[in-house]
């Protein structure tokens, strides 16, 4: 166990230092710089040289490079070129923001999706798998923004049930946090739902038509019995690891939902990095995700042997 | 065979259900604080030191604390504000601040000289990263040799040359009005704590990306009676401003139609009549010294082509371009100066001709083969694309073939600095003299691509308009430049840009101003 999770430790350090390099190019491959986007049509060229020189773009690219990732090296990211605020600190506080709406979502989803795709495959063709698995592609296919943008007219416009805007963390004020990410929650809960269940019915379909069910539907065990004991445990490995990457995919940033709610996480926090440039900003979350979604999927991978103990670390 | 018994599963009871039903509790959404002020702003802002690291939005929020010696009023003129009066000397050297007495800093102190010369001293620091220092230490030709206190309350500026435009350009919202801020903003290491300035309102907390709150500052006195921009009465007449961070306009609109915020700014023109005809908000608009335009490419081997160019001024419709582009709220003006500039008469007001046949006629003059244009528009403003549509279809109608590229708004500034385009929709920002408008479009391409006109007479007369102190002579010079905007077609302006914000109702006093920004003093809320 420990070397298999020191040789994923040693494998992801390649996977950072590339991402490093293609964040560090690409961004500075777009046009315009973060100098050119703060002066506007007000810039003159004595004007924006000064204010590039001032922000250290007009060393060359690999000087930058080595700086930044030197201080990288030593866990800082730098310093954000819009808001002068270390990037380490505000990327893990508005990471933390996006982490409690995306786990809180993705658990439910799983709770009721896995359970959903059985029942939708044991009652494969029926009218209960129909309704199942069109709701599920149904919820698919809605793009989150609009989404979230219909429950905030039904639950915060028509009904005033939940707040429009703003957020507050659990530390300050609970009850009311809770309240602010009800909706982004619920829009993401929605969402994976659709995504979770078709993976979960398709899984445990496959297991459905083996023989050792038949088997045990003959010993004269319960439906129950078989669904719990022999199809979700044979099934559900798959449906995990799509359950990690969802799970990677969405902590690395839910922008569309915190946009619409204005959450201040860390989706957000990317776009407007990148529409203003701010160039230690971007690699900073960019970097910071590539990192959670290595941790996350190491870790799904440790968990597999508790689902299926076929599966070992060796 | 015995049949399988049926059982039926209960389906796990949805989150959703469950979450909903367990709000026993309602948020008070149309119930907030009455003295709180909640305005939209769409954007955090960078920073709370006035003209260092800042954009639009920074600026309207850090105004409403900090004053300089001079302001805007309600028109776009320059008056004193922390000085009570300014005196030129003949030779335009030398300019006298005499402060106003009993103006109070946030923290209880005294305005003097002394804070006006260690504020001074601290923007020209090239260290510190002011945003408006190439403007006052000789980068641009224009110096400020000297700045000392003669007494307590009376500041003595000395420049290396005249310059009519000094106070109008230390009064920019950019250069954080050049503010008087308290030497406690700053820490004992030099870095900058908060804003402890002379405004109306002063920091009470800034919740990064999300929130900006402000509060009264008690002791303000007001530099005039009557409101008039920055330099009119600006009491503080609520007990909290707080300037939410909101990206999404839908959410914003939401927001406001729900009650969760007062006041709106800055609204996409097709807002408006939705809006109004809602019971529980009032809309107002202002006209800005902002204005949009299409630009055209002189050095382009098609339009460099005069009569091409002349075509195309000819084949828009400008009145019906601006009225669906506006949707309703604008007047097409092709002057760069704007429609509410105190220099906008007569001689603006002319501009290029609608006429379709002139614009054939002009076209097949220019040998115009069906090369085709390219208008580059972005859809972050909403109004430069659909002005760019319109355009387009017009143009093809006289047949010129125009195409539209659609770039975000960060790579199209990028081509725009470079002079790598064919025609664009653009906007520009506000400028508070005509001089500054016609600089924005007149220089030397070769050393300034982003420029569009760089006719050796028209800089000429652009240098006379800057360094003239005569108004009359002055407006004279800009009617020679606008006509020469519209005989050369370097650009056709379409319109001044306007502002759109809407208000609860509930909000009292509280109207769109020239300068774009919310203006929150003598503003109430019942």
């Amino acid at each position: 166990m420990v070397r298999f999770i020191l040789n994923r430790i040693v494998m992801a350090i390649p996977t950072l230092l590339i991402v490093s390099v293609a964040v560090f190019m690409m961004i500075r491959l777009i046009p315009g710089d973060p100098a050119q986007l703060l002066l506007g049509d007000l810039a003159d060229p004595v004007e924006l040289e000064s204010l590039r020189q001032a922000m250290g773009l007009n060393q060359p690219w690999p000087t930058q490079f080595i700086a930044w990732f030197n201080n990288v090296l030593h866990l800082d990211l730098g310093r954000s070129i819009s808001t002068g605020q270390d990037v380490l600190p505000l990327v893990w506080s508005r990471f933390l923001v996006s982490a409690q709406i995306v786990v809180l979502a993705v658990l439910f989803s799983s709770l009721v999706a896995v359970p959903a795709g059985i029942i939708a495959a044991w009652r494969q063709n029926s009218a209960t798998d129909l309704v199942l698995v069109g709701t599920a592609t149904l919820l698919v296919s809605i793009p989150t923004f609009w989404l979230g943008l219909l429950l905030l007219l039904l639950f915060a416009i028509k009904l005033s049930w939940l707040p429009v805007v703003g957020y507050v963390s659990f530390s300050e004020d609970a009850k009311g946090a809770l309240l602010y990410i009800i909706l982004p929650i619920l829009t993401l809960f929605l969402h994976e739902i659709g995504v979770l269940m078709r993976m979960a019915r398709a899984n445990a379909l496959e297991v459905l038509r083996l023989d050792y069910v038949t088997h045990a539907r003959a010993k004269g065990l319960s439906e129950r019995m078989v669904l719990m004991r022999h199809v979700f445990k044979n099934s559900f490995g798959p449906t995990w690891t799509l359950i990690g990457l969802v799970l990677g995919n969405l902590l690395g940033g839910i922008a569309v939902v915190e946009t619409v709610f204005t959450i201040p996480g860390l989706g957000r926090l990317l776009i407007d990095a990148i529409f203003a440039r701010d160039y230690p900003l971007i690699q900073g979350c960019l970097l910071f995700t590539a990192t959670i979604y290595v941790v996350v999927n190491l870790l799904v991978d440790l968990l597999y042997p508790v689902f299926d103990p076929r599966v070992t670390t060796e | 065979m015995e049949e399988r018994p049926k059982e039926r599963y209960k389906c796990c009871q949805v989150g959703l259900a469950a979450l909903l039903l367990s709000i026993g509790a309602v948020f008070p959404q149309g119930q907030a604080d009455a003295t709180t002020l909640r305005v939209q702003i769409n954007a955090d802002i960078r920073s709370t030191d006035p003209g260092i690291n800042r954009d639009a939005t920074t600026d309207s929020v850090v105004l409403h604390m900090v004053e300089g010696l001079v302001g805007y009023d309600a028109k776009g003129e320059t008056r004193p504000l922390l000085a009570k009066t300014v005196d030129v000397s003949p030779d335009g050297l030398s300019y006298t601040f005499h402060l106003r007495e009993n103006v109070k800093f946030h923290n209880g102190a005294t305005l003097s000289a002394d804070d006006v010369v260690w504020s001074w001293n601290r923007y020209m620091s090239p260290k510190l990263g002011w945003r408006c220092l190439p403007d006052f230490d000789g980068r641009k030709g224009f110096r400020i040799e000297e700045i000392k206190t003669v007494n307590e309350h009376t500041v003595l500026f000395t420049l290396n040359h005249p310059n009519p435009l000094f106070l109008t350009t230390m009064a920019r919202s950019d250069c954080g009005m050049s503010a008087i801020t308290h030497r406690d903003s700053v820490r004992p290491d030099g870095s900058w704590d908060k804003p402890i300035g002379t405004g109306p309102f002063k920091l009470k907390e800034w919740k990064h990306r999300e929130y900006i709150s402000l509060t009264p500052n008690a002791d303000y006195v007001s530099p005039g009676e009557q409101p008039d921009g920055y330099v009119g009465s600006k009491r503080p007449m609520v007990d909290e401003i707080r300037f939410l961070v909101i990206p999404d306009l839908a959410t914003a609109k939401a927001a406001l139609l729900q009650g969760s915020i007062d006041i709106l700014t800055r609204l996409p023109y097709n807002e408006a009549a939705e809006l109004q005809k809602n019971p529980n908000v009032s809309v107002s608009t202002s006209s800005l010294l902002a204005s949009f335009a299409l630009l055209l490419q002189t050095s382009d081997p098609t339009l460099s082509n005069l009569k091409l160019r002349q075509a195309i001024a000819s084949a828009l419709d400008y009145e019906q371009l601006v009225q669906n582009v506006t949707y309703g709220l604008g007047v097409p003006n092709n002057s760069i100066v704007p429609i509410s500039s105190p220099y906008y008469t007569e001689a603006e007001k002319k501009g290029h001709r609608y006429d379709l046949e002139h614009a054939r006629k002009l076209l097949k003059e220019s040998g115009y083969r069906g090369q085709p244009l390219k208008i580059i528009a972005n859809k972050q403003y909403t109004y430069l694309f659909d002005s760019a549509v319109i355009a387009q279809a017009m143009l093809q109608q006289v047949g010129i073939n125009a195409q539209i590229e659609v770039l975000e708004w960060g790579t199209q500034l990028d081509r725009w600095q470079k002079g790598n385009y064919q025609l664009m929709a653009f906007p520009y920002s506000s400028r508070m003299d005509p001089a500054l408008n016609f600089e924005t479009i007149i220089g030397d391409r070769e050393k300034q691509p982003r420029k569009v006109w760089d006719d050796p007479q028209a800089i000429e007369l652009l240098a006379q308009a800057t360094e003239e102190p005569d108004a009359q002579v002055r407006q004279a010079l800009f009617a020679q430049l606008h006509q020469g905007v519209i005989e050369q077609v370097p650009l056709i302006v379409l319109a001044s840009q306007m502002a759109l914000d809407a208000a609860q109702k509930s909000v009292v006093g509280y109207k769109a101003s020239i300068f774009g920004s919310p203006l929150l003093w003598e503003v109430s809320k019942k």
